[in-house]
């Protein structure tokens, strides 16, 4: 299957196999976890930096914010105990479902944001906690949104560099800030046809001071749902709010139609999806619908 | 591969590993899957699926850890150890889990088998005593065509000593 590539490179620091990478220009393929790159077998690829062994795979805390190693493995994070405390675990909610126990142990969260899929599970409730990625070129490094990262499906803003760390700031805490994340799958560990992510801080009156709100397989890129966030916050959280900012969150999906679903029913599972994330985020948050 | 004379050139690198304890040194081409070198060297137990790594039948432990062969690239496999499922009797001595798919009729042409035994090796080293769900959960990354996964469960249950022999109380142990 790669019977074409050349060369196969174990670079041991972040500079050289940036150096790697750009010396074999277009036909250079980075690997992580294999299983993207593997399945894919571009017979272009000539030359594989492997950049599993760039002292990458770790999960630090620094207060209430988060730095996770961009080879940190699906099951990494899964097993992680600290990260099941961070946002009501929807990060390790999302990367269980990614895939089986075997692919669990290869995948990592590096790349399932770098392949730039708009169903990657880890996307949505990355972006709902605002989650910055931190980009590693020749001459410098820089820091840029999870939501200006992807561009569309398989491109990213990474050019040629390469994604080193994923950073999330301390999210809003405290017994008012419940969170969610929501999957629509053949099965548990299928690719997603919809996913979504929640998280939302209310005050003691119930009114929402907080809303985030992050959609996956229903647009080119994984997104947030802005105008039904807007929607949300500064009201107070009912039933009836709950139902428009689903179907606002639906508005702004412009899902297409594939093996897995036709368009209509993405848009129709987004709009579910939305409604039990925020109406589950509610009763987490001690709100009555 | 052709270089630019035509002349055929075969690219090769060396690859240290352990497997099933013992250390190997072997020549590989820089793009072979870890299936493929594993093969190639005797270990017919892993097993060639799906090759998308959907199946498991090329389950392998990568230091403790399952992994489909078919989707990771020999040369990462450099320092590592590996255990097949070649490496997992002692002598003539089975492992309990292979005691269990035998007792429990859990084999039928054997195929997924290996993957099945190796995957949930892993899962009792971490979970001694996994919950049927547990069990169900971790091998639903392995693929069988032939007869069904009840048979396989009660085996790692059986081997969890989770559920009493077959003999003594058969299926019943297992609630579906």
């Amino acid at each position: 299957m790669f019977d074409l590539v050349e060369a196969f490179h174990r670079p041991s620091s972040i500079r050289e196999a940036l150096r790697l990478l750009h010396a074999g220009g277009r036909r250079a393929r980075i690997v992580a976890g294999g299983t993207d790159v593997v399945v894919r077998a571009d017979p272009e690829i000539r030359s594989l930096v492997d950049i599993t062994r760039l002292g990458l795979t770790y999960i630090k805390r620094s207060g209430g914010a988060w730095a996770i190693g961009a080879t940190t493995t699906m099951a990494q994070i899964e097993h992680s105990a600290a990260l099941r405390a961070l946002a009501g675990g929807i990060l390790v909610e999302a990367a269980k479902g990614c895939g089986s126990v075997q692919l669990r142990n290869m995948a990592t969260l590096g790349g399932n944001l770098a392949n730039a899929s708009p169903a990657a599970d880890t996307a949505a409730p990355l972006l709902v906690l605002d989650a910055q990625v931190v980009v590693a070129g020749e001459r410098s490094r820089r820091t840029l949104a999870l939501a200006d990262f992807f561009l569309k499906p398989g491109e990213t803003a990474l050019g040629k560099a390469l994604l080193v760390e994923i950073l999330i700031p301390a999210p809003p805490r405290g017994a008012r800030t419940a969170w969610s994340f929501q999957k629509l799958g053949r099965t548990e560990s299928d690719i997603s046809v919809v996913n979504a992510a929640a998280g939302l801080q209310v005050d003691g009156k119930g009114v929402c001071k907080w809303c985030r709100i992050a959609l996956g397989a229903v647009a080119p890129v994984p997104l947030r749902a802005r105008a039904a966030e807007a929607l949300v916050t500064g009201r107070k959280l009912d039933g009836s709010l709950v139902e428009q900012a689903a179907a606002e969150a639906a508005r702004e999906a412009s899902p297409i139609t594939d093996i897995r679903a036709t368009a209509e029913y993405r848009r129709e599972m987004c709009r579910v999806l939305v409604k039990r994330a925020l109406a589950e985020c509610a009763a987490r948050a001690g709100c009555s619908l | 591969m052709r270089g630019t004379s035509g002349v055929l050139i075969m690219k090769t690198m060396q690859l240290r590993l352990t497997v099933n304890g013992e250390t190997r040194q072997w020549t590989i081409a820089p793009g072979d899957l870890l299936l493929d070198v594993l093969r190639r060297e005797g270990c017919y137990g892993v097993k060639r699926g799906c090759e998308k790594g959907e199946c498991g039948a090329c389950t392998v432990l990568l230091d403790g850890k399952p992994i489909n062969s078919c989707l990771m690239f020999a040369a990462q496999a450099e320092g590592c150890d590996i255990l097949t499922i070649e490496g997992l009797a002692v002598g003539d001595v089975l492992d309990p889990l292979q005691e269990a798919f035998l007792d429990h009729g859990a084999v039928q042409c054997g195929y997924c088998t290996p993957g099945m035994i190796l995957n949930a090796k892993a899962l009792l080293a971490r979970n001694p005593h996994p919950s049927e769900a547990e069990v169900r959960e971790t091998m639903a990354g392995n693929y069988c065509r032939c007869t069904g996964y009840l048979k396989p469960v009660e085996a790692v249950l059986a081997a969890a000593g989770r559920a009493p022999a077959p003999a003594r109380s058969g299926r019943k142990a297992v609630k579906r």
